[in-house]
Protein backbone atom coordinates (compact mmCIF):
# COMPACT_ATOMS: atom_id res chain seq x y z
CA UNK A 1 0.00 0.00 0.00
CA UNK A 2 2.78 2.42 0.98
CA UNK A 3 5.12 1.17 -1.71
CA UNK A 4 2.02 1.82 -3.90
CA UNK A 5 1.85 5.15 -3.12
CA UNK A 6 5.14 6.02 -3.22
CA UNK A 7 5.69 4.92 -6.29
CA UNK A 8 2.49 6.76 -7.88
CA UNK A 9 3.56 9.74 -5.89
CA UNK A 10 7.51 9.90 -7.59
CA UNK A 11 5.43 9.75 -10.97
CA UNK A 12 2.89 12.43 -10.22
CA UNK A 13 4.72 14.98 -8.20
CA UNK A 14 7.01 15.16 -11.16
CA UNK A 15 4.47 15.48 -14.03
CA UNK A 16 3.76 18.54 -15.14
CA UNK A 17 0.22 18.14 -16.71
CA UNK A 18 -0.72 16.75 -13.22
CA UNK A 19 0.39 19.98 -11.75
CA UNK A 20 -1.35 21.77 -14.30
CA UNK A 21 -4.30 19.82 -14.72
CA UNK A 22 -4.63 19.89 -10.64
CA UNK A 23 -3.83 23.68 -10.53
CA UNK A 24 -6.83 24.38 -12.95
CA UNK A 25 -8.97 22.87 -10.83
CA UNK A 26 -8.54 24.81 -8.35
CA UNK A 27 -8.23 27.64 -9.60
CA UNK A 28 -11.25 27.72 -11.78
CA UNK A 29 -12.98 26.43 -8.75
CA UNK A 30 -11.73 29.29 -6.54
CA UNK A 31 -12.48 32.26 -9.25
CA UNK A 32 -16.63 30.94 -10.04
CA UNK A 33 -16.86 31.47 -6.31
CA UNK A 34 -15.16 34.26 -5.53
CA UNK A 35 -16.97 36.05 -9.01
CA UNK A 36 -20.55 34.70 -7.91
CA UNK A 37 -19.96 35.61 -4.16
CA UNK A 38 -19.48 39.44 -5.60
CA UNK A 39 -23.02 38.96 -7.94
CA UNK A 40 -25.55 41.48 -6.56
CA UNK A 41 -29.52 40.71 -7.64
CA UNK A 42 -31.52 43.76 -6.02
CA UNK A 43 -35.05 41.39 -5.98
CA UNK A 44 -36.61 42.57 -2.66
CA UNK A 45 -36.87 39.26 -0.51
CA UNK A 46 -34.34 37.76 -2.53
CA UNK A 47 -30.70 37.26 -0.56
CA UNK A 48 -28.13 35.47 -2.87
CA UNK A 49 -25.52 35.95 0.05
CA UNK A 50 -27.66 33.35 1.61
CA UNK A 51 -26.12 30.56 -0.80
CA UNK A 52 -22.71 31.02 1.00
CA UNK A 53 -23.65 30.99 4.41
CA UNK A 54 -23.85 27.41 6.69
CA UNK A 55 -25.47 24.56 5.89
CA UNK A 56 -26.68 25.78 2.17
CA UNK A 57 -23.10 26.94 0.98
CA UNK A 58 -22.04 22.71 1.02
CA UNK A 59 -24.45 22.11 -1.63
CA UNK A 60 -23.63 25.26 -3.34
CA UNK A 61 -19.79 24.83 -3.26
CA UNK A 62 -20.24 21.18 -3.49
CA UNK A 63 -22.41 21.64 -6.88
CA UNK A 64 -19.75 24.21 -8.36
CA UNK A 65 -16.86 22.07 -7.91
CA UNK A 66 -18.75 19.00 -9.68
CA UNK A 67 -18.80 21.13 -12.61
CA UNK A 68 -14.75 20.58 -12.96
CA UNK A 69 -15.32 16.89 -12.50
CA UNK A 70 -14.60 16.91 -16.11
CA UNK A 71 -10.98 17.96 -15.33
CA UNK A 72 -9.89 14.85 -12.80
CA UNK A 73 -11.41 12.39 -14.92
CA UNK A 74 -8.95 14.18 -17.93
CA UNK A 75 -6.28 13.70 -15.47
CA UNK A 76 -6.95 10.47 -14.81
CA UNK A 77 -7.17 8.81 -18.36
CA UNK A 78 -3.85 11.30 -18.88
CA UNK A 79 -1.81 9.16 -15.90
CA UNK A 80 -3.24 6.06 -17.18
CA UNK A 81 -3.20 6.15 -20.84
CA UNK A 82 0.77 6.92 -20.07
CA UNK A 83 1.20 4.12 -18.72
CA UNK A 84 0.20 2.00 -21.66
CA UNK A 85 2.23 4.98 -24.35
CA UNK A 86 5.25 4.41 -22.17
CA UNK A 87 5.09 0.73 -21.78
CA UNK A 88 5.31 1.50 -17.97
CA UNK A 89 3.09 -1.04 -16.83
CA UNK A 90 4.50 -4.05 -18.80
CA UNK A 91 7.57 -2.88 -17.18
CA UNK A 92 6.36 -3.22 -13.93
CA UNK A 93 4.99 -6.56 -14.24
CA UNK A 94 8.16 -7.10 -15.32
CA UNK A 95 10.28 -5.68 -12.50
CA UNK A 96 7.58 -7.67 -10.00
CA UNK A 97 4.49 -5.60 -9.49
CA UNK A 98 0.81 -7.98 -9.80
CA UNK A 99 -1.82 -6.91 -12.25
CA UNK A 100 -3.35 -6.19 -9.39
CA UNK A 101 -1.24 -3.61 -7.83
CA UNK A 102 -1.42 -1.39 -11.29
CA UNK A 103 -5.04 -1.29 -10.53
CA UNK A 104 -4.40 -0.61 -6.85
CA UNK A 105 -1.77 2.37 -7.80
CA UNK A 106 -4.77 3.80 -9.92
CA UNK A 107 -7.12 3.91 -7.16
CA UNK A 108 -4.95 5.39 -4.63
CA UNK A 109 -4.34 8.42 -7.50
CA UNK A 110 -8.13 8.69 -7.32
CA UNK A 111 -8.63 8.59 -3.68
CA UNK A 112 -5.68 11.52 -3.58
CA UNK A 113 -7.26 13.34 -5.87
CA UNK A 114 -10.61 13.18 -4.95
CA UNK A 115 -9.72 13.92 -1.24
CA UNK A 116 -7.80 17.15 -2.83
CA UNK A 117 -11.28 17.74 -3.80
CA UNK A 118 -13.02 17.08 -1.48
CA UNK A 119 -9.95 19.23 0.85
CA UNK A 120 -10.73 22.27 -1.59
CA UNK A 121 -14.65 22.27 -1.11
CA UNK A 122 -13.87 22.11 2.34
CA UNK A 123 -11.24 24.61 3.11
CA UNK A 124 -13.06 27.31 0.63
CA UNK A 125 -16.88 26.39 2.48
CA UNK A 126 -14.98 26.82 5.61
CA UNK A 127 -13.84 30.11 5.09
CA UNK A 128 -16.87 31.99 2.89
CA UNK A 129 -19.10 30.07 5.51
CA UNK A 130 -17.70 32.04 8.25
CA UNK A 131 -17.14 35.24 6.85
CA UNK A 132 -20.76 35.12 5.80
CA UNK A 133 -22.36 33.11 8.58
CA UNK A 134 -23.35 34.68 12.34
CA UNK A 135 -23.44 32.65 15.05
CA UNK A 136 -22.38 29.40 14.16
CA UNK A 137 -22.96 26.61 16.07
CA UNK A 138 -21.68 22.93 15.01
CA UNK A 139 -25.04 21.76 14.02
CA UNK A 140 -25.16 24.86 11.41
CA UNK A 141 -21.89 23.99 10.56
CA UNK A 142 -22.75 20.34 9.83
CA UNK A 143 -25.72 20.95 8.14
CA UNK A 144 -26.03 19.53 4.91
CA UNK A 145 -22.19 18.74 5.37
CA UNK A 146 -23.30 15.10 3.81
CA UNK A 147 -23.15 17.11 0.40
CA UNK A 148 -19.77 16.89 0.31
CA UNK A 149 -18.80 13.48 1.22
CA UNK A 150 -21.22 12.98 -1.50
CA UNK A 151 -18.99 15.42 -4.01
CA UNK A 152 -16.11 12.77 -3.05
CA UNK A 153 -18.12 9.72 -3.90
CA UNK A 154 -19.01 11.69 -7.18
CA UNK A 155 -15.48 12.69 -8.27
CA UNK A 156 -14.11 9.14 -7.72
CA UNK A 157 -17.09 7.44 -9.68
CA UNK A 158 -16.33 9.96 -12.34
CA UNK A 159 -12.38 9.22 -12.29
CA UNK A 160 -13.07 5.41 -12.37
CA UNK A 161 -15.29 5.49 -15.32
CA UNK A 162 -12.21 7.78 -17.05
CA UNK A 163 -9.81 4.74 -15.53
CA UNK A 164 -11.72 1.94 -17.17
CA UNK A 165 -12.36 3.64 -20.56
CA UNK A 166 -8.55 4.42 -20.38
CA UNK A 167 -7.50 0.50 -19.64
CA UNK A 168 -10.18 -0.69 -22.72
CA UNK A 169 -8.84 1.64 -25.02
CA UNK A 170 -5.38 2.04 -24.27
CA UNK A 171 -5.27 5.22 -26.14
CA UNK A 172 -5.29 9.09 -23.78
CA UNK A 173 -7.01 10.94 -26.74
CA UNK A 174 -9.62 8.21 -27.51
CA UNK A 175 -10.19 7.80 -24.03
CA UNK A 176 -11.13 11.38 -23.53
CA UNK A 177 -13.11 11.98 -25.98
CA UNK A 178 -15.37 8.81 -25.45
CA UNK A 179 -15.57 10.09 -21.55
CA UNK A 180 -16.73 13.38 -23.26
CA UNK A 181 -19.21 12.45 -25.58
CA UNK A 182 -20.52 9.62 -22.99
CA UNK A 183 -21.62 12.22 -20.77
CA UNK A 184 -23.43 14.53 -23.52
CA UNK A 185 -24.56 13.48 -25.87
CA UNK A 186 -24.13 9.62 -26.53
CA UNK A 187 -25.54 8.59 -22.77
CA UNK A 188 -28.82 11.46 -22.86
CA UNK A 189 -29.67 10.13 -26.78
CA UNK A 190 -29.42 6.24 -25.29
CA UNK A 191 -31.51 7.31 -22.30
CA UNK A 192 -34.26 9.04 -24.80
CA UNK A 193 -34.93 5.23 -26.08
CA UNK A 194 -35.54 3.98 -23.11
CA UNK A 195 -39.18 4.65 -20.59
CA UNK A 196 -39.13 7.58 -18.00
CA UNK A 197 -38.91 4.20 -15.49
CA UNK A 198 -35.25 3.33 -16.45
CA UNK A 199 -34.29 6.43 -17.51
CA UNK A 200 -33.02 7.73 -14.19
CA UNK A 201 -30.63 4.54 -13.98
CA UNK A 202 -28.28 5.13 -16.26
CA UNK A 203 -24.73 5.43 -14.83
CA UNK A 204 -23.41 9.44 -16.20
CA UNK A 205 -27.06 10.24 -15.09
CA UNK A 206 -26.62 8.63 -11.44
CA UNK A 207 -22.94 10.21 -10.94
CA UNK A 208 -24.16 13.49 -12.36
CA UNK A 209 -26.96 13.54 -10.08
CA UNK A 210 -25.38 13.71 -6.78
CA UNK A 211 -24.38 16.79 -6.42
CA UNK A 212 -28.16 18.77 -7.63
CA UNK A 213 -28.12 22.20 -8.74
CA UNK A 214 -29.03 23.89 -5.45
CA UNK A 215 -32.38 25.46 -4.33
CA UNK A 216 -31.53 28.98 -5.39
CA UNK A 217 -35.17 30.31 -5.10
CA UNK A 218 -35.99 28.83 -1.64
CA UNK A 219 -32.33 29.51 -0.55
CA UNK A 220 -31.89 33.14 -1.51
CA UNK A 221 -36.07 34.06 -0.78
CA UNK A 222 -35.48 32.26 2.52
CA UNK A 223 -34.77 34.94 5.32
CA UNK A 224 -30.90 34.78 6.99
CA UNK A 225 -32.64 34.13 10.53
CA UNK A 226 -35.13 31.29 9.73
CA UNK A 227 -33.86 27.45 9.28
CA UNK A 228 -33.84 26.06 6.59
CA UNK A 229 -37.00 23.97 4.62
CA UNK A 230 -39.14 27.08 5.17
CA UNK A 231 -42.70 25.51 4.07
CA UNK A 232 -43.99 27.88 1.71
CA UNK A 233 -40.53 28.35 -0.15
CA UNK A 234 -40.45 27.83 -4.11
CA UNK A 235 -38.40 24.86 -4.81
CA UNK A 236 -36.91 24.58 -8.41
CA UNK A 237 -38.49 20.84 -8.55
CA UNK A 238 -41.57 21.59 -7.71
CA UNK A 239 -41.85 24.25 -10.08
CA UNK A 240 -40.56 22.20 -12.35
CA UNK A 241 -37.88 23.61 -13.81
CA UNK A 242 -35.72 20.73 -12.51
CA UNK A 243 -36.71 17.10 -13.28
CA UNK A 244 -37.29 15.01 -9.81
CA UNK A 245 -35.19 12.13 -10.26
CA UNK A 246 -34.04 9.17 -7.52
CA UNK A 247 -34.40 9.59 -3.70
CA UNK A 248 -30.92 10.44 -2.24
CA UNK A 249 -29.90 7.29 -0.72
CA UNK A 250 -30.57 5.39 -3.85
CA UNK A 251 -28.60 8.13 -6.06
CA UNK A 252 -25.86 7.24 -3.56
CA UNK A 253 -26.41 3.21 -3.60
CA UNK A 254 -26.27 2.96 -7.63
CA UNK A 255 -23.39 5.62 -7.62
CA UNK A 256 -21.39 3.40 -5.28
CA UNK A 257 -22.45 0.19 -7.12
CA UNK A 258 -21.48 1.56 -10.61
CA UNK A 259 -18.40 2.45 -9.14
CA UNK A 260 -17.50 -1.16 -7.76
CA UNK A 261 -18.72 -2.38 -10.57
CA UNK A 262 -16.78 -0.33 -13.19
CA UNK A 263 -13.46 -1.37 -10.87
CA UNK A 264 -14.12 -5.10 -11.06
CA UNK A 265 -14.50 -4.72 -15.13
CA UNK A 266 -11.36 -3.06 -14.82
CA UNK A 267 -9.56 -5.30 -13.05
CA UNK A 268 -10.93 -8.22 -15.02
CA UNK A 269 -9.40 -6.76 -18.19
CA UNK A 270 -6.20 -5.98 -16.40
CA UNK A 271 -5.99 -9.71 -15.36
CA UNK A 272 -6.19 -11.44 -18.84
CA UNK A 273 -4.95 -9.10 -21.03
CA UNK A 274 -1.34 -9.08 -22.75
CA UNK A 275 0.49 -6.03 -21.37
CA UNK B 1 30.52 -44.40 6.75
CA UNK B 2 30.57 -41.13 5.74
CA UNK B 3 27.84 -39.75 3.40
CA UNK B 4 28.74 -36.97 2.05
CA UNK B 5 26.92 -34.71 0.01
CA UNK B 6 28.46 -32.60 -2.78
CA UNK B 7 26.31 -29.90 -3.35
CA UNK B 8 27.69 -29.10 -6.97
CA UNK B 9 26.46 -32.42 -8.24
CA UNK B 10 22.72 -31.21 -7.47
CA UNK B 11 22.16 -28.80 -10.42
CA UNK B 12 19.48 -26.45 -9.21
CA UNK B 13 16.61 -25.78 -11.84
CA UNK B 14 16.43 -21.51 -12.15
CA UNK B 15 13.84 -22.05 -15.13
CA UNK B 16 11.65 -25.04 -16.92
CA UNK B 17 9.45 -24.14 -19.50
CA UNK B 18 6.73 -27.15 -20.18
CA UNK B 19 5.09 -27.59 -23.51
CA UNK B 20 4.31 -23.37 -24.16
CA UNK B 21 2.23 -22.22 -26.87
CA UNK B 22 1.53 -18.63 -27.67
CA UNK B 23 -0.33 -18.26 -30.83
CA UNK B 24 -1.53 -14.35 -31.84
CA UNK B 25 -4.45 -15.41 -34.29
CA UNK B 26 -3.77 -17.68 -36.73
CA UNK B 27 0.06 -17.24 -36.30
CA UNK B 28 2.21 -19.25 -34.01
CA UNK B 29 4.81 -17.30 -32.02
CA UNK B 30 5.57 -19.94 -29.38
CA UNK B 31 4.54 -23.72 -30.39
CA UNK B 32 4.86 -26.68 -27.78
CA UNK B 33 8.25 -25.03 -25.96
CA UNK B 34 10.04 -26.87 -23.24
CA UNK B 35 13.37 -25.56 -22.19
CA UNK B 36 15.62 -25.99 -18.86
CA UNK B 37 18.07 -23.60 -17.17
CA UNK B 38 20.08 -24.39 -14.76
CA UNK B 39 21.82 -22.59 -12.01
CA UNK B 40 25.04 -20.80 -13.59
CA UNK B 41 24.69 -21.10 -17.20
CA UNK B 42 24.76 -18.37 -19.70
CA UNK B 43 21.71 -19.47 -21.68
CA UNK B 44 21.19 -18.10 -25.31
CA UNK B 45 18.37 -18.38 -27.13
CA UNK B 46 19.01 -17.59 -30.55
CA UNK B 47 16.67 -17.19 -33.58
CA UNK B 48 15.74 -14.96 -36.23
CA UNK B 49 13.50 -12.18 -35.83
CA UNK B 50 9.91 -13.72 -34.89
CA UNK B 51 10.90 -16.85 -34.20
CA UNK B 52 9.72 -16.58 -30.95
CA UNK B 53 12.28 -14.99 -28.92
CA UNK B 54 10.63 -12.23 -27.22
CA UNK B 55 7.09 -13.96 -26.84
CA UNK B 56 9.00 -16.81 -25.07
CA UNK B 57 10.84 -14.20 -22.42
CA UNK B 58 7.13 -11.92 -22.07
CA UNK B 59 5.44 -15.34 -21.12
CA UNK B 60 7.60 -16.10 -18.42
CA UNK B 61 7.98 -12.88 -16.89
CA UNK B 62 4.15 -12.84 -16.60
CA UNK B 63 3.44 -10.11 -19.27
CA UNK B 64 1.33 -12.27 -21.77
CA UNK B 65 -0.33 -15.11 -20.89
CA UNK B 66 0.09 -18.11 -23.14
CA UNK B 67 -2.43 -20.43 -24.89
CA UNK B 68 -0.84 -23.42 -22.73
CA UNK B 69 1.70 -24.71 -21.51
CA UNK B 70 3.36 -23.98 -17.60
CA UNK B 71 6.32 -22.61 -16.84
CA UNK B 72 8.78 -22.12 -13.50
CA UNK B 73 11.43 -20.41 -11.54
CA UNK B 74 13.39 -21.56 -9.00
CA UNK B 75 11.61 -24.71 -8.64
CA UNK B 76 8.01 -23.02 -7.63
CA UNK B 77 4.74 -23.41 -9.65
CA UNK B 78 4.29 -19.34 -10.11
CA UNK B 79 2.24 -17.97 -7.42
CA UNK B 80 2.79 -14.81 -5.82
CA UNK B 81 5.42 -14.04 -4.13
CA UNK B 82 8.98 -12.19 -4.46
CA UNK B 83 10.26 -14.44 -6.94
CA UNK B 84 10.85 -11.51 -9.54
CA UNK B 85 12.82 -9.96 -7.26
CA UNK B 86 15.51 -12.23 -7.54
CA UNK B 87 15.08 -11.61 -11.76
CA UNK B 88 16.03 -8.26 -13.76
CA UNK B 89 14.74 -8.46 -17.23
CA UNK B 90 15.38 -6.30 -20.10
CA UNK B 91 12.76 -7.22 -22.91
CA UNK B 92 13.40 -5.59 -26.11
CA UNK B 93 13.35 -1.73 -25.96
CA UNK B 94 13.76 0.19 -22.73
CA UNK B 95 10.76 1.28 -21.09
CA UNK B 96 10.53 4.34 -18.43
CA UNK B 97 8.59 7.39 -18.37
CA UNK B 98 10.25 10.20 -20.56
CA UNK B 99 9.85 13.25 -17.93
CA UNK B 100 11.06 11.37 -15.22
CA UNK B 101 14.92 11.59 -14.35
CA UNK B 102 17.30 8.73 -14.67
CA UNK B 103 17.48 8.11 -10.91
CA UNK B 104 14.03 8.84 -9.91
CA UNK B 105 13.00 6.26 -12.86
CA UNK B 106 15.18 3.87 -11.07
CA UNK B 107 13.80 4.89 -8.00
CA UNK B 108 10.27 3.45 -9.34
CA UNK B 109 12.01 0.29 -9.97
CA UNK B 110 14.10 0.16 -6.81
CA UNK B 111 10.50 0.39 -4.51
CA UNK B 112 9.07 -2.46 -6.98
CA UNK B 113 12.09 -4.60 -6.12
CA UNK B 114 11.86 -3.56 -2.39
CA UNK B 115 15.63 -2.41 -3.01
CA UNK B 116 16.59 0.28 -0.89
CA UNK B 117 17.62 3.13 -2.35
CA UNK B 118 21.39 3.55 -2.62
CA UNK B 119 21.52 0.93 -4.63
CA UNK B 120 20.61 3.24 -7.24
CA UNK B 121 24.46 4.99 -7.41
CA UNK B 122 26.21 1.53 -7.30
CA UNK B 123 24.04 0.66 -11.09
CA UNK B 124 24.36 3.66 -12.09
CA UNK B 125 28.02 3.84 -12.20
CA UNK B 126 28.46 0.37 -13.16
CA UNK B 127 26.76 1.50 -16.41
CA UNK B 128 28.89 4.72 -15.97
CA UNK B 129 25.58 6.85 -15.74
CA UNK B 130 26.42 8.76 -12.66
CA UNK B 131 26.58 12.21 -13.93
CA UNK B 132 23.24 11.62 -15.92
CA UNK B 133 21.50 11.02 -12.53
CA UNK B 134 19.21 14.17 -12.59
CA UNK B 135 18.57 14.26 -16.28
CA UNK B 136 15.50 13.63 -17.75
CA UNK B 137 15.08 9.79 -19.69
CA UNK B 138 14.44 11.64 -23.27
CA UNK B 139 17.83 13.76 -22.86
CA UNK B 140 19.60 10.16 -23.08
CA UNK B 141 21.29 9.57 -26.19
CA UNK B 142 20.25 6.00 -27.58
CA UNK B 143 22.97 3.79 -26.44
CA UNK B 144 22.40 6.10 -22.77
CA UNK B 145 19.15 4.15 -22.24
CA UNK B 146 20.46 1.21 -23.29
CA UNK B 147 22.80 1.36 -20.31
CA UNK B 148 19.79 2.74 -18.20
CA UNK B 149 17.99 -0.48 -18.82
CA UNK B 150 21.15 -2.34 -18.47
CA UNK B 151 21.32 -0.42 -14.85
CA UNK B 152 17.39 -1.12 -13.85
CA UNK B 153 18.36 -5.31 -14.64
CA UNK B 154 21.29 -4.75 -12.28
CA UNK B 155 19.37 -3.03 -9.31
CA UNK B 156 19.03 -5.62 -6.25
CA UNK B 157 21.78 -7.76 -7.69
CA UNK B 158 19.81 -10.25 -8.90
CA UNK B 159 20.44 -13.88 -9.67
CA UNK B 160 19.25 -14.00 -12.77
CA UNK B 161 19.28 -12.15 -15.70
CA UNK B 162 17.15 -11.83 -18.52
CA UNK B 163 18.32 -9.76 -21.77
CA UNK B 164 16.28 -9.62 -24.63
CA UNK B 165 18.39 -8.23 -27.60
CA UNK B 166 20.42 -6.28 -25.33
CA UNK B 167 22.78 -4.54 -27.95
CA UNK B 168 20.29 -4.32 -30.36
CA UNK B 169 20.15 -0.45 -32.29
CA UNK B 170 23.61 0.37 -30.32
CA UNK B 171 26.89 1.71 -32.10
CA UNK B 172 29.97 -0.88 -32.27
CA UNK B 173 31.15 1.07 -29.00
CA UNK B 174 27.85 0.83 -27.22
CA UNK B 175 27.95 -2.74 -28.12
CA UNK B 176 30.92 -3.32 -26.95
CA UNK B 177 29.97 -1.87 -23.62
CA UNK B 178 27.20 -3.36 -22.95
CA UNK B 179 28.51 -6.79 -23.70
CA UNK B 180 31.72 -6.25 -21.23
CA UNK B 181 29.10 -5.54 -18.40
CA UNK B 182 26.84 -8.58 -19.52
CA UNK B 183 30.40 -10.87 -19.36
CA UNK B 184 31.40 -9.06 -16.46
CA UNK B 185 27.92 -10.14 -14.26
CA UNK B 186 28.34 -13.43 -16.06
CA UNK B 187 31.36 -14.16 -14.38
CA UNK B 188 29.78 -13.40 -10.68
CA UNK B 189 28.40 -16.68 -11.44
CA UNK B 190 24.90 -15.44 -12.12
CA UNK B 191 22.28 -16.85 -14.40
CA UNK B 192 21.57 -15.21 -17.46
CA UNK B 193 19.26 -15.63 -20.16
CA UNK B 194 20.17 -14.05 -23.36
CA UNK B 195 18.02 -13.90 -26.41
CA UNK B 196 19.84 -12.49 -29.62
CA UNK B 197 19.39 -13.04 -33.26
CA UNK B 198 23.37 -12.29 -33.27
CA UNK B 199 25.18 -15.45 -33.54
CA UNK B 200 28.98 -13.98 -32.66
CA UNK B 201 27.44 -12.32 -29.44
CA UNK B 202 25.70 -16.08 -28.55
CA UNK B 203 28.74 -17.28 -29.42
CA UNK B 204 31.15 -15.21 -26.94
CA UNK B 205 29.11 -14.95 -24.12
CA UNK B 206 26.88 -17.99 -23.61
CA UNK B 207 27.74 -21.36 -22.23
CA UNK B 208 24.48 -22.89 -23.46
CA UNK B 209 22.12 -22.90 -26.13
CA UNK B 210 18.46 -23.06 -27.52
CA UNK B 211 18.21 -22.39 -31.15
CA UNK B 212 14.47 -21.27 -32.38
CA UNK B 213 12.64 -21.34 -35.47
CA UNK B 214 8.69 -19.83 -35.95
CA UNK B 215 8.20 -20.68 -32.29
CA UNK B 216 9.83 -24.69 -32.59
CA UNK B 217 12.98 -25.67 -30.80
CA UNK B 218 15.53 -26.45 -33.42
CA UNK B 219 18.52 -27.68 -31.37
CA UNK B 220 19.53 -27.23 -27.84
CA UNK B 221 22.71 -27.62 -25.71
CA UNK B 222 25.99 -26.63 -24.93
CA UNK B 223 27.72 -24.31 -26.97
CA UNK B 224 30.41 -26.17 -27.51
CA UNK B 225 28.85 -29.37 -28.04
CA UNK B 226 26.63 -27.76 -30.71
CA UNK B 227 29.76 -26.13 -32.68
CA UNK B 228 32.06 -29.31 -31.66
CA UNK B 229 29.39 -31.82 -33.07
CA UNK B 230 30.96 -31.83 -36.29
CA UNK B 231 34.56 -30.00 -37.77
CA UNK B 232 35.93 -29.63 -40.64
CA UNK B 233 39.22 -29.76 -42.07
CA UNK B 234 40.70 -28.21 -45.50
CA UNK B 235 42.89 -30.40 -47.47
CA UNK B 236 44.69 -29.33 -50.86
CA UNK B 237 47.33 -31.97 -52.64
CA UNK B 238 47.88 -32.06 -57.09
CA UNK B 239 46.78 -35.46 -56.65
CA UNK B 240 43.67 -34.95 -53.85
CA UNK B 241 41.21 -36.22 -55.85
CA UNK B 242 42.10 -40.05 -55.36
CA UNK B 243 41.48 -39.61 -51.72
CA UNK B 244 38.14 -38.50 -51.99
CA UNK B 245 36.30 -42.13 -52.26
CA UNK B 246 39.11 -43.96 -49.89
CA UNK B 247 38.57 -41.15 -47.32
CA UNK B 248 34.67 -41.42 -47.16
CA UNK B 249 34.66 -45.48 -47.58
CA UNK B 250 37.29 -45.65 -43.92
CA UNK B 251 34.54 -43.76 -42.51
CA UNK B 252 36.85 -41.04 -41.44
CA UNK B 253 35.17 -38.50 -43.55
CA UNK B 254 31.27 -37.77 -43.12
CA UNK B 255 31.21 -35.45 -46.71
CA UNK B 256 33.57 -34.09 -48.68
CA UNK B 257 32.96 -30.76 -50.69
CA UNK B 258 34.99 -29.85 -53.39
CA UNK B 259 35.79 -26.08 -54.10
CA UNK B 260 38.62 -25.35 -56.82
CA UNK B 261 41.59 -27.57 -55.74
CA UNK B 262 40.83 -27.59 -51.96
CA UNK B 263 38.62 -30.14 -50.44
CA UNK B 264 36.73 -29.29 -47.11
CA UNK B 265 35.92 -32.62 -44.77
CA UNK B 266 33.28 -32.75 -42.26
CA UNK B 267 34.42 -35.19 -40.06
CA UNK B 268 33.15 -36.59 -36.66
CA UNK B 269 34.96 -34.83 -33.69
CA UNK B 270 37.22 -37.45 -32.72
CA UNK B 271 38.98 -37.34 -35.80
CA UNK B 272 42.59 -35.42 -35.21
CA UNK B 273 44.35 -33.56 -38.30
CA UNK B 274 47.52 -36.23 -37.25
CA UNK B 275 45.04 -39.18 -38.47
CA UNK B 276 44.17 -37.29 -41.78
CA UNK B 277 47.78 -36.45 -42.18
CA UNK B 278 48.88 -40.58 -41.73
CA UNK B 279 45.90 -41.38 -43.91
CA UNK B 280 46.58 -39.55 -46.95
CA UNK B 281 50.29 -40.23 -46.93
CA UNK B 282 49.38 -44.07 -46.61
CA UNK B 283 47.23 -43.57 -49.42
CA UNK B 284 50.30 -42.19 -51.08
CA UNK B 285 49.40 -38.72 -51.61
CA UNK B 286 50.99 -35.97 -49.71
CA UNK B 287 49.25 -33.09 -48.49
CA UNK B 288 50.23 -29.76 -49.30
CA UNK B 289 47.50 -27.94 -46.63
CA UNK B 290 45.50 -29.24 -43.60
CA UNK B 291 43.85 -27.31 -42.26
CA UNK B 292 41.21 -27.31 -39.10
CA UNK B 293 38.64 -25.28 -40.33
CA UNK B 294 35.97 -23.74 -37.25
CA UNK B 295 32.97 -24.73 -38.12
CA UNK B 296 30.87 -21.82 -36.49
CA UNK B 297 27.58 -21.55 -34.56
CA UNK B 298 26.55 -19.31 -37.56
CA UNK B 299 27.13 -22.06 -40.40
CA UNK B 300 25.69 -24.31 -37.57
CA UNK B 301 22.72 -22.01 -37.55
CA UNK B 302 21.92 -21.37 -41.15
CA UNK B 303 21.76 -24.93 -41.57
CA UNK B 304 19.66 -25.39 -38.82
CA UNK B 305 17.27 -22.82 -39.85
CA UNK B 306 17.12 -24.21 -43.43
Amino acid sequence: MRKLLTIELIKLLNYTSFKVILGLHFALFTLVVFVSSRIEITVPGFDPSNLFRFPHIWSYFAWIASWFNLLLAILIITVTGNEFSFRTFRQHVIDGLERMELLGGKVLVILLVALCGFLLVLVSGTVYGLIYTGGITASIYFGNFQIVLIYFLQAVSYMVIGLMLAVILRNTALSIIIFVLLRFPVEPILRSFFGPAVRPFFPMKVVGGLTPLPEFLSISSESSFETSGGGNALSLSEIGIVSQGLPLYLQILLAAGYTALFLVITAFILRRRNL
Amino acid sequence: MIVSLNIDFIMQKILELHQLTKHYGRIKAVNNLSLEVEKGQVYGILGPNGSGKTTTLSVILGVIIPQSGTFSWFGNSNGNGGWKRKIGSLIEIPNFYPYLSTGNNLKIIARIKSVPDDDIDRVLSITNLHQRKHSAYNTLSLGMKQRLALAAVLLGDPEVMVLDEPTNGLDPGGIAEVRTIIEQEAEKGRTVILASHILAEVEKVCTHVAVLKEGELLASGKVSELIGAEQVFMISAPDAAGLEEPLVRSGIVKSIEKKGDELFLTCPPSVTAAQLNRFAFDNGVVLEKLIPVRKSLEAQFLELVK
